[in-house]
C-alpha cells in the first residue's frame, strides 16, 4: 500500500467540496480519478499534494501519516510530485534550471536532469529555452519531467492535457503515460474527461458531488456503472424502461435481451441501460423491428430519428457508407449485442437517445 | 488561513521595520557631515551672508559649522519646542523678535562679556543673552514713473489711508517686514497697530518677500513697496536688473517707517559645544565677522564700533531711527495681530 | 501592523492638534475671514482645475488614440511631457518669464498645465483597452463621430476620469510650491506660512484639519461617484486597431491647439529653464554635484522602504481580498492624501514627543516619503502579484521546496519588474519633494528640490535653473516607465 486516504472531508464555510472520502492507491498504480466540473477532485488533489489540509480524515503514504486532525506535513516534505493543468513552469527559469529546481546541487544534478529529458522523450537540445519558447505539449512534458526529477513517490497530474488542442492531446498523453510507465512510479491523474479517465492506466475512481462514487479497473467501472449516472457520465447510453422476466432476461422495446448486471435491487418495473455501439442497425425487412421517422447526413454518419413498436423513440447514428440506405419512413432491422445492465426505475419518463 | 493570513502579513512587516532602522543606522550620508562634530547653527540669516562668515571662521579656527536653514520665526519656534533637546548650538536671526522668543523660554547661555563689549548698547539687549551681529533699516522703494517723490507718504502710518488703496506692496509673512510691525507696535500701541494692520489688508499687495516686493515695484505693478534697505544695494551693485526703474526713501524722524532692525545671535544653553559657540560668536561680532558685513555681498550695517559700512551706504547713525530696545520687540503678540487683521 | 499604525500617525495628529487646542481656540483660528479667503481659493481652485484637467486630459487621448491626427505618434508622447516637469519648476519658469503672473488665474493655468497628464495617462491606456467593436456597432447604428464619443466612449472612460480627477485634485490641494511662486494662496500655502511664522503651532494645526477635511471630501465625493465600479485591468488588448474619426476640416485647428497646449505646458518653462541657465555662472553647479547626490540617496532609501511596506500590504490584497485587506489598503490611501505638509508637521511633533532620537534623522525623511508615496507603490506591486500565478509557489513546494525559499526563489524573481517599477514611481515622487523634505531633513541636508527653492524663492532664477534642470532629468527615466506601461496595454 502506498497512498491510504480514509474518511476525507473539506468545507470552505459553509461549502461542503468533499465529503468522506476513502481508497487506497497501491504503489505503481496509475489511478485516474474522473468527475465533472467543481466535483471536488481537484481539492482532493490540493489535499493529497499538501496543498490544503483536509477538514475531517487522513492522509497516510507508505505508513506515514502526512494529515489528519493532528498533523499537516507541508508540501515540501511530502516527496509528491505535482503537474498543474497549465504546466505551471517557471517563466524565469530555462528548461534546465526549471527541471533542476527541486534537486540538490551535486555533481548528479546535470546527469539526473538528462535522464528524465529521455524518460519523458524531450529533446536536450530544448535545455537551454525559456517556457514560452515552447509548445504546449512540450511544456506540459517538461513539467512532468521536472515532477520526477527528485523521484517523488507520488506523482499528482492536475488535468495537465485540458489547455492542449486536440491533436496534440493525444500525442501528449502518449508520451507522459509511457514516462510513466517506465518510471514506474504511483500516479494519480484528475481530469473531466472519460475517454482520458479509461485509457490512462489501472483503476479508475468517479468523483461526484464531493463523493467517491465508484471505484475500480477500468474496465469494470465501464461495464457495470453503480449508478445511472455514472453510466451516462463515462460515455454514451441508452436507456429503456424494461421488466424483469426472472430468468436472467430483461424485455424491453427491443425484445428480450440477457441482463450483464443487475443492479436495479429487485422489483419488476426496471431500467435498462445499454451503450450504442451495442446496436446494431440492419437494412429494412419486412416489418422491421423499428421505423425511420427522419433521416439526416451528417458528414461521413447519418443520424436516424428510430420508433419501435411500442412507440419508444431515439436517435441513432450509422456509418454513411456502411451498404444501406434509410429513406425517411423505412422499416429496419434492430440488433443488440451483449446483455444490458438493470437499474431502478426512474421516476421520470426516459428521454432515449445517443449523444 | 487566518493564520497564514497574519504570518504573512507579520513576517515582512517585521522585516520592514528593520530595514527602516538599517536605513537609520547605515544610511546617514546626507546627515553624516552634518551630525559628527560640527558646530550646528540654526541660521535665519541670509545663507550667502552666513556661508561667507562660517567659510573664514572655519578656515581661520578650524572649527566644522553645519547649517539649518530657516525663517526667524520657524527656527525661533522651533527651538522653543525642540527645547532642552535641539541640536542647535547658535542660533543667527535676521531681527531680534526672535531672539527675544528664545530668551523668554530662557535657552540662551549667557553672551561672554568680551563678545558683548564689542558691540553698542543700542544694539544689543540689556539681558546679555545675546549680541546684535548686524543691523538693517527699514525703507520705502518707489518707482518715480509712477509716483514723484513730493507724493511719497511722510510716515509709514499714513499708508493705513485708504487713499492708498492698491498702492503700495509687501511681504507681512516674513519675519522682515514682522520686526517692523514689532518696531510699531512698542513705538505706536495695540490699537494703532491693529488698526494700521487693518489699512494693510485692505490696500497692500501681498508678496512673498522683499525681493518680489521690490521686483513689482521695479516692474510698476505697484508704485511703492516697504523693504529693507539691502536688497535694493545688493541689486543696484549688481544687474539693477529688479531695481533699476526704483528710488529709496528713507521716513527718518524717528518715525516706525524708519526702523532698524538688529539682527541677532546667540549661543543655545543645551549646546554640547558651548565654547566653540561662543568663539563663532566672539569672532562674528569682532573685526574679522564685522568686516565682512562692511565689504562683502551682503550690504547690511555692522555693529561693532569703528567698522565702516559698506559704500554707498549713508551711515547708520545718520537715519534718524526710534530708539527701540530691540529685547523689547514682541514677535508672537505680532503674529496674534497680524492674524486678527487676516494678514496670516 | 506596525505599518498600519504609523500610517495614522498625520490623521491623528490632524485631530489630536484640533482636539488638544479645544473648542474655543479652534473655532477662533478657523471661523475668521482669512480662512474664509483660503477656502474660496482653495475650492475654486479644484472645482475649476479638476474639470480642465479631465477635459484636456480626455480629449488628448481621444485624439491622438481615435482620431486620424497628422503626427499622432509625436503627439502622444508629446502630451506626457509636462509629467517631466515638477509643477513648481513650471510655476518658475511662467513666473520668471511673465512676473505678473498671478493669484487664482495664473495657479489655474500652471496647475492645470503640469497635471493633465495624470489624467491623460489613464484615459489613454483606457483607450487602448477598449474594445473598438462596441464604437464601430455604435457608428453602424447611424451614430456620428462625436455622439459615439459622448454615448459610447466617454462612459466607458468614467473610471479613468474619476481616477485622473482624484488624483489631481490631491494635487491640487497638496501643491506648494508652484502656487507661492504665483502668490496664490491655497491652505497648503497657508500652512507653511503658518509653519513659517510660529513652526509646528496651532494656526497651522487649526488650517491643517480643515485642509484634511477637505481631502476627506474630495475622498468622498470620488468613491460617491464610482459607486459600484472598481479600478481593475481592462480587458486584454484590442483584437484588432480601431478605426479612426476622421477630423476633415477641424485637422488645423485641432493640430495648432495641441501645439498651444504642448507649448504652454512643456515648451514655455523649458525655455525659460534653459534662459537662466545660459546666465548662470560656473560657479552655481558646484553645489549641484552634493545635492543630487542627496536626492538619489534619499530617494532611493525612501522608495526601498516604500517597497518593503508595500510588499506585505500589496501580498494580502492580491492574495487574500477580503474585508481586513480593503481596510488596510483603504488605511494607506487615506493617509496618504493628506498634504506632505500635515505629514511632515506630524511627523515634527511626533518625533519630538515620543522618539526625540528620530528627530532630523534620514529614517525619518523616509518615514514620511512611505506615507506620502505608498500608493504608488501598493498599485505597482500588487498588480505583478496578481499577474504571478500562484501555483507557481505550489508547484515549487511540492518540488520540496519550503514555502519561504519558493517565494525567494520564484515569486521574487518574477516580481522584480513590479518592484522597481513602484520604487522608480516613490523615487521619483521623493526627488520632487519640498516640503516635508525641507522641515524633516537632518541638518546640512540639501536636496535638489530644496536647492531649487532656496535659490528660486530668493528670486535668483539663474542660481535656479542647473536645479530645475537636474530635477526635469531626474523625473525622465520615471515617466519613460509610466508611459511604457500604458502602451503596453496594447499587446498585453
Amino acid at each position: 500500500m502506498t497512498l491510504q486516504l480514509s474518511d476525507v472531508s473539506k468545507s470552505f464555510g459553509a461549502t461542503t467540496v468533499l465529503e468522506a472520502v476513502g481508497f487506497e492507491v497501491e504503489r505503481g498504480t496509475r489511478l485516474a480519478i474522473v468527475g465533472a466540473s467543481g466535483s471536488g477532485k481537484s481539492t482532493l488533489l490540493r489535499i493529497i499534494a499538501g496543498f490544503e489540509e483536509p477538514t475531517t480524515g487522513s492522509v497516510g503514504l507508505e505508513g506515514r501519516r502526512l494529515a489528519d486532525s493532528t498533523t499537516n506535513v507541508g508540501a515540501h516534505r511530502r516527496g509528491i510530485g505535482y503537474v498543474a493543468q497549465d504546466g505551471a513552469l517557471f517563466p524565469h527559469l530555462t528548461v534546465r534550471g526549471n527541471i533542476a529546481f527541486g534537486l540538490r546541487r551535486s555533481p548528479s544534478r546535470e546527469k539526473r536532469v538528462h535522464e528524465v529529458m529521455e524518460l519523458t522523450s524531450l529533446d536536450p537540445e530544448l535545455l537551454e529555452r525559456y517556457p514560452h519558447q515552447l509548445s504546449g505539449g512540450q511544456q506540459q512534458r517538461v513539467a512532468l519531467a521536472r515532477a520526477l526529477a527528485p523521484a517523488p513517490t507520488v506523482i499528482l497530474l492536475d488535468e495537465p492535457f485540458s489547455a492542449l488542442d486536440t491533436g496534440l492531446r493525444a500525442h501528449t498523453r502518449e508520451a507522459m503515460v509511457a514516462a510513466l510507465e517506465r518510471s514506474g512510479v504511483t500516479t494519480i491523474l484528475v481530469t473531466h474527461d472519460q475517454e482520458e479517465a479509461l485509457s490512462f492506466g489501472h483503476q479508475l475512481a468517479v468523483i461526484s458531488g464531493g463523493r467517491l462514487v465508484q471505484a475500480g479497473p477500468p474496465s469494470e467501472v465501464f461495464d457495470a456503472p453503480l449508478s445511472a449516472e455514472v453510466a451516462e457520465f463515462l460515455g454514451a447510453a441508452l436507456f429503456l424502461p424494461a421488466r424483469t422476466t426472472g430468468s436472467g432476461q430483461a424485455v424491453c422495446a427491443f425484445g428480450e435481451l440477457d441482463v450483464r448486471h443487475d443492479l436495479s435491487n429487485g422489483g419488476q418495473a426496471v431500467r435498462a441501460m445499454l451503450r450504442p455501439s451495442q446496436l446494431h442497425v440492419g437494412g429494412p425487412t419486412g416489418e422491421g423491428d423499428a421505423r425511420v421517422t427522419a433521416a439526416r447526413q451528417n458528414g461521413s454518419t447519418v443520424e436516424l430519428d428510430l420508433s419501435l413498436h411500442d412507440g419508444f423513440a431515439l436517435t441513432h447514428r450509422v456509418p454513411l457508407y456502411d451498404g444501406h440506405r434509410f429513406p425517411a419512413g423505412c422499416a429496419v432491422s434492430v440488433r443488440v449485442d451483449g446483455g444490458v445492465v438493470l437499474y431502478a426505475a426512474a421516476a421520470t419518463s426516459d428521454r432515449a437517445g445517443t449523444r | 488561513m487566518r493564520n497564514r493570513l497574519i504570518r504573512a502579513a507579520v513576517a515582512p512587516v517585521a522585516m520592514a521595520s528593520l530595514l527602516l532602522t538599517g536605513c537609520a543606522a547605515a544610511d546617514e550620508g546626507p546627515a553624516a557631515d552634518a551630525t559628527t562634530d560640527a558646530l550646528v547653527i540654526y541660521n535665519a540669516q541670509h545663507e550667502q551672508l552666513t556661508e561667507e562668515w562660517t567659510a573664514a571662521f572655519t578656515e581661520e579656527t578650524g572649527i566644522e559649522v553645519s547649517l539649518r536653514n530657516g525663517g526667524d520665526s520657524e527656527l525661533s519656534n522651533q527651538i522653543v519646542t525642540e527645547g532642552a533637546a535641539s541640536p542647535a548650538d547658535v542660533f543667527l536671526t535676521e531681527n531680534s523678535p526672535a531672539m527675544s522668543l528664545v530668551e523668554d523660554a530662557g535657552l540662551f547661555a549667557p553672551m561672554d562679556p568680551s563678545t558683548l563689549e564689542l558691540v553698542p548698547e543700542q544694539y544689543r539687549p540689556s539681558s546679555g543673552a545675546w549680541t546684535g551681529i548686524a543691523a538693517r533699516s527699514t525703507v520705502l522703494v518707489y518707482n518715480p514713473s509712477m509716483i514723484t517723490e513730493a507724493e511719497l507718504p511722510a510716515s509709514l502710518m499714513d499708508l493705513q489711508d485708504p487713499k492708498w488703496k492698491g498702492l503700495w506692496g509687501a511681504a507681512p509673512s516674513g519675519a522682515d517686514f514682522q520686526a517692523i510691525v514689532s518696531a510699531m507696535l512698542a513705538i505706536e500701541g495695540d490699537d494703532a497697530t491693529g488698526a494700521w494692520l487693518d489699512g494693510m489688508h485692505e490696500n497692500a499687495t501681498v508678496y512673498n518677500n522683499n525681493i518680489a516686493t521690490m521686483k513689482a515695484v521695479n516692474a510698476g505693478e505697484v508704485p511703492v513697496g516697504v523693504i529693507y534697505h539691502y536688497y535694493w544695494y545688493r541689486d543696484q551693485d549688481g544687474t539693477a536688473e529688479n531695481s533699476g526703474n526704483t528710488k529709496l526713501h528713507y521716513f527718518g524722524n524717528q518715525d516706525p517707517g524708519a526702523f532698524v532692525s538688529v539682527s541677532g545671535g546667540g549661543v543655545l544653553k543645551s549646546s554640547t559645544r558651548i565654547d566653540e559657540a561662543q568663539q563663532f560668536l566672539a569672532w562674528l561680532a569682532g573685526t574679522a565677522g564685522q568686516t565682512i558685513l562692511g565689504e562683502g555681498y551682503s550690504f547690511e550695517y555692522p555693529v561693532s564700533t569703528g567698522i565702516p559700512a559698506r559704500d554707498p551706504l549713508p551711515a547708520l547713525d545718520t537715519l534718524d531711527a526710534p530708539v527701540v530696545d530691540p529685547s523689547t520687540l514682541n514677535g508672537p503678540d505680532v503674529v496674534e495681530l497680524m492674524t486678527e487683521a487676516g494678514l496670516l | 501592523m506596525l505599518f498600519a499604525a504609523a500610517a495614522l500617525i498625520p490623521l491623528g495628529y490632524v485631530m489630536l492638534a484640533a482636539f488638544d487646542m479645544g473648542w474655543a481656540q479652534f473655532a477662533e483660528l478657523v471661523f475668521r475671514p482669512r480662512v474664509g479667503e483660503l477656502l474660496t481659493n482653495t475650492v475654486l481652485l479644484v472645482l475649476l482645475g479638476v474639470p480642465f484637467t479631465v477635459i484636456l486630459g480626455v480629449g488628448g487621448a481621444w485624439l491622438v488614440e481615435r482620431t486620424d491626427l497628422p503626427a499622432r505618434r509625436v503627439f502622444a508622447v508629446l502630451l506626457v511631457v509636462p509629467l517631466t516637469i515638477p509643477a513648481f519648476v513650471a510655476s518658475y519658469g511662467w513666473a520668471s518669464a511673465i512676473p505678473s503672473i498671478h493669484g487664482l488665474g495664473g495657479g489655474l493655468l500652471v496647475a492645470t498645465l503640469a497635471y493633465y497628464p495624470l489624467v491623460y495617462l489613464p484615459a489613454l491606456a483606457t483607450l487602448r483597452g477598449l474594445d473598438p467593436a462596441l464604437e464601430e456597432s455604435a457608428r453602424s447604428l447611424g451614430m456620428n463621430g462625436w455622439r459615439v464619443f459622448i454615448r459610447v466612449v466617454l462612459p466607458q472612460l468614467r473610471l479613468a476620469m474619476l481616477g485622473g480627477g482624484l488624483v489631481v485634485a490631491l494635487h491640487l490641494l497638496a501643491e506648494y510650491g508652484a502656487f507661492a511662486f504665483l502668490r496664490f494662496e491655497t491652505f497648503t500655502t497657508a500652512i507653511v506660512v503658518a509653519y513659517q511664522a510660529t513652526f509646528a503651532g496651532p494656526n497651522a494645526a487649526a488650517l491643517g484639519v480643515v485642509l484634511a477635511g477637505l481631502c476627506f471630501v474630495v475622498l468622498v465625493i470620488e468613491a460617491a461617484a464610482r459607486g459600484r465600479l472598481r479600478y481593475a485591468r481592462v480587458g486584454s488588448g484590442t483584437p484588432h486597431p480601431a478605426s479612426r474619426v476622421a477630423l476633415g476640416r477641424a485637422t488645423p485647428f485641432v493640430v495648432a491647439a495641441l501645439v498651444v497646449l504642448v507649448g504652454a505646458a512643456a515648451a514655455v518653462p523649458l525655455t525659460n529653464v534653459a534662459r537662466w541657465l545660459f546666465a548662470t555662472d560656473a560657479a552655481d553647479w558646484q553645489p549641484l554635484l552634493g545635492a543630487t547626490w542627496q536626492t538619489v540617496l534619499l530617494s532611493v532609501a525612501g522608495a526601498l522602504a516604500a517597497i518593503v511596506v508595500a510588499l506585505p500590504i500589496a501580498w494580502i490584497s492580491a492574495r487574500y481580498p477580503g474585508r481586513t485587506a480593503r481596510a488596510l489598503e483603504g488605511t494607506y490611501y487615506v493617509a496618504s492624501s493628506l498634504p506632505a505638509i500635515i505629514v511632515a508637521l506630524a511627523l515634527v511633533t511626533f518625533t519630538l514627543r515620543v522618539i526625540p532620537v528620530m528627530y532630523q534623522t534620514v529614517a525619518t525623511v523616509v518615514a514620511a516619503y512611505v506615507l506620502i508615496f505608498l500608493p504608488r507603490a501598493l498599485v505597482s506591486v500588487r498588480a505583478g502579484i496578481a499577474q504571478i500565478p500562484e501555483n507557481l509557489e505550489e508547484v515549487a513546494r511540492s518540488l520540496g521546496v519550503s514555502p519561504l525559499v519558493a517565494k525567494g526563489r520564484v515569486t521574487m524573481p518574477l516580481l522584480v519588474p513590479s518592484l522597481a517599477a513602484g520604487a522608480a514611481l516613490v523615487a521619483l515622487g521623493a526627488a520632487n519633494e519640498l516640503t516635508a523634505t525641507l522641515l524633516l531633513a537632518p541638518t546640512g541636508t540639501r536636496t535638489v528640490a530644496t536647492g531649487f527653492w532656496a535659490a528660486a524663492s530668493a528670486i535668483e532664477y539663474a542660481a535656479a535653473a542647473p536645479y530645475a534642470l537636474t530635477l526635469v532629468l531626474l523625473s525622465v527615466p520615471a515617466v519613460v516607465l509610466m508611459f511604457a506601461q500604458v502602451k503596453a496595454r496594447r499587446s498585453g
